[in-house]
């Protein structure tokens, strides 16, 4: 499912639409602020098949759903585990290990070479179901990494599966698109997956070390994947989201409509998570006021933007039809003198595809609006913690 | 996804026997580590017009790492087009451009199929996006054009397993290699485009060591470092200064916008290099 | 885990308790997606499936061609046809059965389940109204627990209600069993209703479709072995059971009518009052 999706609008709508767009403040055609999402009702844990589920609706109509499975599965043992260490240095590994547990286990992770702690990413299967669109269509090929990308981002979530040495979850995520797809469906895949996960649960183990797992039949003594806060009932960390952000003019609009994206000078995909462990330290620093929180940036991946592949226009003065073509065809001209004039200069009110890529400085500061504190993404996670996980 | 049609080696992986290494060189693990300065990119070796048959093509091949065992990347891409669109498919006003990237099954340590992986797919991708920002695309109307890249050797340390997770980062060295050959057999197939696009990486990374402060460094080798915090692969038009593609990965705090920017200030740098190559290169094709 | 069917006898209960010609809850909705044409979700017990149906419209540009290739110039070849064409797309959640299973499109039964389903529907739809235009059905099963196949007809016959497209009349399916295996060779086996997964799994059954309340069959699918004196039985319990879903989907279609007028009685009434009070 590619971003360019067939959009049937022709070169006049198409230079009104950027035209509006590129206004301060910029017109969009469904009256919504440039930093507006699209309303949604959302709602999870409808499937109690599955470990989590939530499903989320769009004001436009768009609908997708996210089911969330975990198996045990043993963990494959890297054949340089105990083997090609010699002696000494084996010894050395396990004082280490020992440390490391004494010492709590997040704080050594980055620096270990042996990643006993740490996951592999092959513990998370993720995969995506748009209607209509093969599962190995380079688009929607193009989502499922994209939104697991972001998952994978820090390696804490990997962490999050980890049973014991010898055993780990394997999670299952399947995002299905329900409604046609009528808009690029990435935030709405983001947010869906993001609430699935939170209201994720896993058995609760009641086995000890290594040994073989088993778990708590009772379903309401399973923890969730996300651990809750026992006495504020919040979710400490959150799972990252991932929001499309376009510009257009000297614009920056996000969670654009399929329209919009026609005109869009460059589009962002730009994946942020919750740094739970500054937010502390932070909401001392601050006397009182709500600081926002501490973001981070996991992921930014350039969509392709569907504009160049709209039809260009033809102005007045290139249009045979209006008898004004006939403009003397002098050298180079003369082989394709539309094509040339169209290339040549930009006539106002002539939609003409963009062309080349985008300033540097103006993908920057796509990121900044997003990254910002007290931004969009801040705005996007305080509503998507309104919503009920439990 | 099993592959009938063909005859496929042994499911399981199989290792080559790794000897434990001699008394003398036990540090071989934490490497000689990188002994190029930070921003200077690996010796590239480009050609154009290595296959007669195709309208265009390049060859190009990084340097290994200074280590043993690491060897370069070695990419191929062929370019077919611009030919006429199959008649089912619709009217186009503009060339359709399809990227396809392909490991060859010994590419990499882990052998890989015949059929396309969803991270090659992804590759694809990413490389269609950088080269439609290069291409004018409205010259050639009802036309397409396809570009096809075989990866022949991925860069990957032989020697050592550990680095799982390098598998991702590498990926970046690989698009950004694709992206540069691509525009030499673009640029070899006599279309158009508004600039030569390269593919340049820069990457955030923390070398071994107890008191080593993470850097910025650019074209990074993976297994050279201690760790990869975050990575970006930027395709760049140095005389219109636009990027046509950019990934970023890794985990960068928010509050330090400034890291963000450098990152993508060297990426940029990176590909400068990279076009300079490619400059220089189809120069010498022309001459 | 074999199925327990020694107990059957005993008090001629099933395996979840219901008695030989009982269905299993059957909970529907219309009109539930407001993007599509016509939509509907159905649960027939733990089998829910959500359906979601396009058209008739114009046949889109032949998708998974170049992907992301062509521009914004629209029509194309296809749908050169009198009729509009039905084309249904199944997808399988991977999180619908109890282990998860992952089918990907090409999966036969999958590939089997859509023309059934397609046939059986372009022959009640009135599909010579809609020339060169095609319908797009697509269904999504989000959990499975046995007669899928109904549960997907049922579904798509009250998404396409709600489409609006003109059709002969309801198209209601059912499944139907009987209660010991093919291998017993029981002459007294008695024919059961509506099999969940379980009894799927283990007992001989057909899904029939039958065409509004006439006895109409016009979809009839039989997988397993059974003696050919079972069949008229389990024949006749499952065309009984089509009549009882239909009613059920009568219903359904009723009150979201009665809902709808009411709704609309409601905004013209406010408006008329403020008429009134201008």
């Amino acid at each position: 499912m590619a971003s360019s999706q067939h959009v049937l609008l022709s070169p006049a709508e198409l230079s009104y639409l950027h035209s509006s767009l590129s206004l301060t403040p910029p017109l969009r055609p469904d009256g919504r602020s440039p930093t507006q999402y699209r309303p949604l009702s959302a709602e999870t844990g409808i499937l109690p098949g599955t470990n989590g589920s939530a499903r989320i609706c769009f004001a436009d109509g768009t609908e997708a759903i996210v089911g969330v499975k975990a198996e045990v599965e043993k963990t494959k043992r890297r054949w340089d585990d105990d083997t090609i260490f010699s002696e000494n240095n084996h010894h050395q590994q396990q004082q280490q290990q020992q440390q490391q547990q004494q010492e709590g286990e997040e704080e050594n992770e980055g620096r270990n070479n042996n990643d006993e702690e740490g996951g592999s990413s092959d513990w998370v299967e993720l995969t995506v179901e748009i209607p209509g669109y093969r599962d190995d269509d380079s688009g929607t090929v193009f989502l499922g990494q994209m939104l697991s990308e972001a998952l994978l981002a820090d390696g804490g979530f990997v962490k999050r599966l980890r049973i014991n040495r010898r055993f780990h979850w394997k999670l299952f995520l399947d995002i299905l698109l329900i409604s046609p797809p009528l808009s690029y469906p990435l935030p709405l895949l983001s947010l869906t997956t993001h609430l699935a996960l939170l209201a994720t649960r896993l058995p609760k183990l009641k086995s000890e070390g290594d040994e073989d797992p088993f778990f708590d039949d009772d379903w309401a003594a399973a923890p969730y994947l996300y651990a809750r806060d026992p006495a504020t009932k919040r979710v400490a960390e959150r799972p990252p989201v991932t929001l499309l952000v376009m510009a257009v003019g000297g614009n920056i609009i996000f969670d654009p409509s399929k329209e919009e994206l026609a005109v869009a000078d460059v589009v962002l995909a730009v994946s942020v998570g919750d740094d739970a462990q500054g937010k502390g330290e932070d909401r001392m620093d601050v006397d009182g006021s709500n600081p926002g929180r501490n973001l981070k940036l996991l992921s930014i991946r350039t969509v392709d933007p569907p504009s160049r592949l709209t039809p260009p226009g033809v102005a007045n003065a290139a249009n045979s039809a209006y008898g004004h073509a006939q403009v003397v065809n002098t050298g180079a001209n003369q082989k394709m003198p539309e094509a040339r004039q169209t290339e040549s200069e930009a006539v106002e009110g002539v939609w003409k595809p963009p062309r080349g890529g985008a300033k540097a400085v103006v993908m920057g500061a796509l990121v900044q609006k997003v990254l910002v504190r007290g931004g969009v993404a801040d705005e996007v996670l305080d509503a998507l913690e309104g919503v009920d996980t439990s | 996804m099993a592959d009938r049609r063909r005859i496929n080696g042994p499911p399981g992986a199989t290792m080559a026997p790794v000897f434990e290494d001699d008394a003398g060189q036990p540090e071989i693990k934490n490497g000689k580590g990188r002994d190029r300065a930070p921003n200077v990119i690996r010796k590239t070796f480009l050609k154009t017009g290595v296959t007669p048959s195709a309208s265009g093509s390049a060859y190009l091949e990084f340097e290994g790492s200074s280590k043993s065992g690491v060897s370069g990347l070695k990419l191929s891409c062929t370019v077919h087009g611009p030919r006429s669109l199959p008649r089912s498919s619709p009217f186009s006003p503009h060339i359709v451009l399809s990227a396809h990237v392909k490991y060859a099954p010994f590419a990499t340590k882990q052998r890989r199929g015949y059929l396309r992986d969803p991270s090659e797919r992804d590759l694809g991708t990413h490389l269609e996006t950088a080269l439609r920002g290069a291409i004018i695309a409205d010259r050639w109307p009802k036309s397409g054009v396809d570009i096809i890249i075989s990866i022949i050797e991925g860069d990957q340390d032989r020697e050592t397993s550990k680095s799982q997770g390098d598998e991702t980062w590498d990926m970046m060295n690989v698009l950004s290699g694709c992206i540069t050959v691509a525009s030499a057999a673009l640029a070899d197939a006599g279309i158009d485009c508004v600039d030569t696009v390269a593919g340049g990486v820069a990457a955030l990374v923390q070398d071994a060591g107890e008191d080593s402060t993470p850097r910025i460094v650019v074209d990074p080798i993976p297994s050279d470092h201690e760790k990869v915090l975050g990575a970006c692969c930027v395709a760049y038009l140095p005389t219109r200064d636009e990027v046509t593609n950019l990934w970023f990965k890794g985990d960068l705090p928010a509050s330090d916008a400034g890291l963000y920017t450098q990152l993508v200030e060297n990426g940029i740098q990176a590909s400068r290099n990279a076009n300079r190559v490619l400059v220089e290169c189809l120069g010498e094709a022309t001459s | 885990m074999p199925l327990d069917t020694s107990t059957y006898n005993l008090a001629l209960l099933r395996v979840d308790g219901r008695r030989w010609n009982e269905l299993r809850r059957i909970h529907a909705q219309i009109r539930t997606q407001a993007a599509a044409d016509g939509s509907s979700y159905l649960e027939m017990g733990h089998t829910k499936v959500m359906c979601v149906v396009t058209g008739p419209s114009e046949p889109g540009p032949r998708r998974g061609v170049a992907g992301a290739g062509g521009g914004g110039g629209g029509g194309g070849a296809g749908g050169q046809s009198k009729e509009a064409e039905v084309v249904v797309n199944i997808v399988i959640a991977g999180f619908s059965s109890v282990d998860r299973k992952r089918r990907g499109r090409g999966d036969k039964r999958t590939l089997e389940m859509q023309s059934t389903l397609s046939n059986t529907l372009a022959a009640t739809l009135h599909t010579h109204l809609f020339p060169h235009s095609q319908i797009n059905i697509s269904l999504h099963v989000l959990s499975q627990d046995g007669s899928l196949l109904a549960a997907l007809i049922n579904a798509a016959t009250l998404a396409c209600v709600d489409a609006g497209i003109p059709m002969t009349d309801y198209v209601t399916a059912c499944t139907a069993g009987s209660t010991s295996t093919y291998a017993a060779n029981d002459e007294g086996a008695d024919p059961l209703l509506d099999l969940n997964h379980q009894e799927e799994q283990e007992l001989p059954g057909l899904t029939v479709a039958t065409l509004g309340d006439s006895d109409k069959v016009v979809a009839l699918v039989c997988e397993s072995r059974v003696q050919i004196s079972r069949l008229e039985g389990m024949l006749a319990v499952g065309v009984d059971g089509c009549k009882q879903v239909r009613e059920i989907l009568d219903q359904v279609i009723k009150a979201q009518g009665q809902k709808m007028i009411l709704e609309g009685t409601v905004d013209k009434g406010t408006g008329l009052n403020d008429m009134d009070l201008d």
